[in-house]
């Protein structure tokens, strides 16, 4: 609509919401002075700089130390045996993430939506020998509902943040083996922002520890009486970060003809910024470090676009009930310009909601006459494909609406062959005969169907 | 600009400017900020605003809705009462919660966690609005209630999702079969997107007893409150049973 016709529009109804308050003027200005005027908040967040010139910012870890010396919580330390690699964050504070001994926290949307997601992180693990534990004692963080809803409070995401941690924390008895064995590696973008919003909360609120200690209690689920608080809250994206130079030791297929975009979360990076990793190497430490890491070390063109910095356009309400705006936002602010600016070949995510987002909605475009073809995969499933998983017993790409045969082809692997192999085994599935990455006896660590690891025979 | 020059239109218009509604009580607009304000969250969310409206220019929602964040600070900084039952009823339900405006605000507010304050504060209000805009979200209300998951693959059909395309799978096979053929047993799921163990289920149950969710719940949508109650005390059943008969077992 242009400025004539909002003024005859205006004139006509004499009334118009604009949401801005009283005060409000229109500024009417023509394209090149609003561009003018808004190229420094552009520039701006394009730069480190738009998250570090902040002050009151303060590391957690020092009140979570001191609430552990003053007898009041008991920490889940990263220790020597899970193997961690240290890593710097944004104001250049140490991480820890553990490489192994871990304990996946699923993402209810990759693995009701998107299963080749977490499959192909635990075939890469098991690449590497990586040791870890896939049980079904655990719940997801409940924050997609929260964040689209509003259903939920503090309270019940920090009881259920402390639930499921303490579970990774005792999980291991059911091997026999001791508590703190396993360390907790969250999938799920918005469970790793959530949680270490959550976490933050509980460490400055004592009212807030005292009411979910209530609630921990009754479900047996205190240390010694006390809560138990993570030392790092780790995304599997920062695994793959830290491994990705032993991950693409393992690399079969050339991708350096690859034109990558990447998408990052907002929820890994825009969430408690200061825990996000940045590395002065990678793409000058401007930009958070996860995915682009990755992908430069599997030698594929990192190309990046003008709307890098915005949401996939998820909006955790909208994705289920207002989709004209998701799949707006996703083609018009995502995957066009990536596909215009960069001439991708593939946009690569580290989160569940986004990677949804940007590979289901491309299918309507071409009903509203706004085709886009951009394939859309997680970092840990391009990883996969190129170090010789199985684009569909393991990536499982034919959950995915884009097109992901278009970048097989070009990795050279013949998807149709593929294809027709997993169809082929599809006939085995159907005689029991499935293929697993681990002892599906592992995964009951309580209750109805658990047997000790003596009856496992 | 008709209502908005004269600087009228939130005083008189409370809520919908072309309604028949009464205007709100001024004690239930002062409850309504009280439970915003009350939260332990909301000072850490706000500290204070020069309507400099960077956390608008990138905003997701503001590129097209009748949305800004900038303006939700300014009614909460300025304790706008009637303008922030106004946005309550539309407004706070645009935002995507990407959280963006939080990165980049110079006070370090955070306009989308404000949102959040205000969300859960016109549920336990039973405001309309929020009835009105969380009726599609039932299914998955009531499959993390009762399970403990979110989203299941039973929930992604093309009935639902149409616009996603005609196929959830580009392999033609039934739903339970392609399940079964993802590698990962605790995948080997329709109902649920995994297998959820039933104590998890009943622990997660006396969570949101004990934090007064189930009570916002019913406030928003009785149906759906006793439907999940039935469920859960199911499980809670099955779950005793299944200690009870631990302790024969002893």
């Amino acid at each position: 609509m242009t400025n004539d016709d909002k003024n005859t529009h205006d004139s006509q109804s004499n009334e118009r919401f604009t949401g801005h308050g009283s005060e409000w003027r229109e500024a009417n200005l023509s394209r090149e002075e609003a561009l003018v005027a808004t190229s420094w908040v552009e520039q701006k967040i394009d730069r480190r700089s738009m998250l570090t010139n902040k002050d009151r910012v303060e590391d957690v870890r020092d009140i979570m130390w001191q609430l552990e010396k003053d007898g009041e919580i008991v920490v889940h330390r990263v220790k020597d045996e899970h193997e961690p690699i240290n890593v710097k964050t944004l104001y250049g504070w140490n991480k820890k993430i553990p490489t192994t001994q871990l304990w996946h926290h699923k993402s209810c949307g990759q693995c009701g939506n998107i299963p080749g997601y977490p499959a192909s992180l635990l075939w890469l693990m098991n690449k590497m020998d990586i040791r870890y534990l896939d049980e079904t004692d655990q719940t997801s963080c409940t924050a997609w509902n929260y964040h689209g809803s509003g259903i939920g409070n503090l309270e019940s995401l920090a009881a259920v943040f402390l639930r499921n941690f303490h579970q990774a924390y005792i999980a291991a008895k059911a091997e026999g083996l001791r508590e703190g064995y396993y360390y907790p590696l969250v999938h799920c973008g918005t469970s790793f922002g959530n949680y270490k919003e959550v976490r933050a909360y509980l460490l400055h609120s004592a009212e807030l520890r005292a009411r979910v200690k209530k609630i921990l209690a009754k479900l047996d689920r205190l240390v010694d009486g006390k809560l138990l608080i993570p030392e790092e809250v780790v995304h599997y994206s920062e695994w793959v970060h830290v491994m990705r130079n032993q991950i693409a030791n393992h690399q079969e297929i050339d991708a350096s003809q690859i034109r990558t975009t990447i998408h990052p979360a907002c929820h890994v990076y825009k969430m408690v910024p200061e825990d996000a990793i940045y590395d002065d190497e990678i793409l000058e430490g401007n930009r958070v470090a996860v995915s682009t890491g990755i992908m430069e070390a599997l030698g594929t063109q990192v190309i990046d676009y003008s709307t890098w910095y915005d949401c996939c356009g998820f909006g955790f309400r909208h994705i289920i009930s207002e989709r004209e705006f998701t799949r707006s936002f996703a083609i018009d602010r995502k995957v066009r310009v990536a596909i215009e600016e960069a001439n991708a070949d593939v946009m690569i995510g580290h989160d569940t909601g986004c990677i949804t987002t940007l590979d289901k909605n491309q299918w309507i475009g071409q009903a509203a006459g706004k085709p886009v073809d951009l394939p859309i995969l997680a970092d840990c499933q391009f990883a996969a494909l190129v170090c010789g998983a199985h684009p569909y017993k393991i990536v499982q790409s034919h959950w995915h609406a884009s097109s992901t045969e278009i970048l097989m082809e070009k990795l050279g692997i013949d998807w149709r062959v593929k294809k027709q192999e997993f169809e082929d085994y599809l006939k085995e599935v159907e005689a029991g005969n499935q293929e697993n990455l681990y002892d599906p006896r592992r995964m009951i660590t309580s209750g109805p169907g658990f047997k000790r690891i003596e009856q496992r025979s | 600009m008709g209502h908005a020059a004269n600087g009228t239109r939130v005083q008189d218009y409370i809520g919908d400017p072309i309604s028949d509604s009464p205007p709100v009580d001024r004690d239930e607009l002062e409850e309504i900020f009280r439970d915003i304000q009350s939260d332990l969250r909301f000072d850490h969310e706000l500290n204070g605003c020069l309507n400099c409206g960077i956390c608008t220019a990138t905003c997701p929602a503001a590129h097209y809705y009748d949305f800004s964040p900038r303006e939700i600070v300014q009614l909460l900084w300025t304790e706008n009462l009637e303008g922030i039952y106004d946005a309550m009823q539309e407004k706070i339900w645009s935002c995507a919660q990407c959280y963006t405006c939080a990165a980049r605000c110079p006070f370090g507010n955070s306009p989308g966690g404000l949102i959040m304050l205000m969300r859960e504060v016109s549920i336990k209000h039973g405001m309309q609005s929020a009835k009105d805009v969380l009726r599609p979200f039932s299914r998955v209300m009531l499959k993390l209630i009762s399970t403990g998951n979110q989203l299941a693959p039973d929930m992604i059909n093309a009935d639902h999702f149409a616009d996603w395309g005609p196929n959830i799978s580009k392999i033609d096979a039934p739903l339970k079969l392609l399940r079964k053929a993802i590698p990962m047993p605790t995948l080997n799921t329709i109902e649920t997107a995994w297998e959820v163990n039933l104590k998890t289920s009943v622990e997660l149950y006396t969570i949101w007893e004990m934090t007064g969710v189930l009570d916002q719940l019913e406030t928003i949508d009785e149906n759906l409150f006793d439907v999940i109650t039935d469920i859960m005390d199911e499980k809670r059943e099955d779950w005793e049973d299944f200690v009870d008969g631990q302790g024969d077992d002893d």
